[in-house]
């Protein structure tokens, strides 16, 4: 099943508040709180995949990718621009974890940036096809566009497993 | 927040002093000698923070800064898992290297970051003037990418760029690495500077 990597498979790192569209591969490690949205297009088998940080922007418009509610408007702009259809996207998220209760003092911020990112996306006419939130370990997350949109989520201990 | 290269030198020195003092207790629970590298300051955008902290395995003793500054940003002792299981075995007499982290190990990962985090803190609070105490400590031992991004995530201040003061403290009898990271709250970062300052004017 598994193919050797290609050099042009080395996917694209997308860091904290940073989000990529196209086809390929696609990567963000060590989402703790963070949430790694994948943005799958089954017709034109492209996708974007962004990091989100924090729920809300509060007005700041300089790091759309950093915050739920201007974080998926902005991908769902730029896959139209692509020719994307709504009803053609396959939305799946991972992170939002909450690694350290006792600092938690009442704000989880993972569990609010997943409230938030279903409350946009619902907002947007998306629904969650598939998720893996929540808990207290951290997530490293891969997309692959070419591959059918497969969306994998890897742990510490080095075990991985598709979403 | 942008630092003059004064600025930086006298946050360096304070590093030292802090970094000093957790290396020798370090040196004393391990009963070796400990050596620390200079100080680094580094501001990263947290765009990058990944080129800096990977998704490797780690263990983090995490403590709040408190005291004066109710909440000042965050103290953290990384130690890699590799490294961790090396200290320790030291302290509990073990030598499997390839075995999972117990509660025991837990334990004696917190006392130890315990320890060398209030040595830190310590020094530095004596020289800035100011009483710094650190939290209860919280550990994971998790992807340290994710621990540090959830840590940036909750500061009180938003940031987009974090200040990350770190010294290595390396034990090379038992091939232990530990780091010992500062990571204040803009206002902390402010507040070091001017005591620093002042301190420098004075003398």
């Amino acid at each position: 099943m598994t193919e050797p990597v290609s050099p042009n498979k080395v996917p694209v790192m997308i860091g904290i508040g940073e989000y990529y569209i196209g086809s390929s591969a696609m990567m963000t490690i060590g989402l703790g709180s963070c949430i790694g949205l994948t943005i799958y297009d089954r017709d034109l088998h492209i996708g974007a995949m962004v990091h989100i940080m924090l729920p809300d922007s509060s007005g700041r418009i300089d790091r759309p990718g950093k915050y739920a509610d201007t974080a998926i408007p902005l991908l769902l702009n730029k896959l139209t621009e692509r020719g994307s259809q709504r009803t053609s996207l396959v939305v799946k998220m991972a992170g939002g974890a909450c690694m350290f209760e006792y600092f938690g003092n009442n704000l989880n911020i993972g569990e609010r940036n997943a409230e938030r990112v279903r409350a946009v996306l619902a907002e947007n006419h998306l629904r969650i096809s598939a998720e893996e939130v929540g808990g207290k370990s951290g997530r490293t997350v891969a997309f692959y566009p070419d591959e059918k949109g497969k969306v994998t989520v890897r742990s510490a201990d080095g075990s991985a497993h598709e979403i | 927040m942008k630092l003059s290269s004064v600025q930086v030198d006298a946050m360096q020195e304070l590093g030292n002093i802090g970094a000093a003092h957790a290396a020798t207790t370090l040196s004393q629970m391990l009963s070796s000698t400990v050596e620390m590298s200079v100080p680094k300051i580094r501001v990263i955008d947290v765009s990058q923070l990944a080129d800096y902290i990977g998704d490797e395995p780690a263990a983090l003793v995490v403590f709040e800064l408190q005291g004066e500054i109710p909440h000042g940003g965050y103290i953290i002792v990384y130690i890699s898992r590799k490294s961790a299981v090396r200290l320790t075995n030291t302290m509990l007499g073990l030598t499997d290297m390839d075995r999972p982290l117990n509660e025991m190990d837990e334990s004696a990962l917190i006392e130890v970051g315990n320890i060398m985090a209030s040595a830190f803190l310590d020094a530095t609070a004596e020289l800035l003037g100011f009483v710094m105490l650190p939290s209860p400590p919280a550990l994971t031992i998790d992807m340290a990418h994710a621990a540090m991004q959830s840590l940036i995530a909750q500061m009180q201040e938003e940031i987009d760029e974090v200040m990350l003061f770190s010294t290595e403290l390396m034990c090379e009898e038992h091939r232990i690495d530990s780091d010992i990271i500062m990571m204040p709250e803009t206002s902390t970062l402010k507040t070091f500077v001017e005591r620093l300052e002042n301190l420098m004017k004075t003398q």
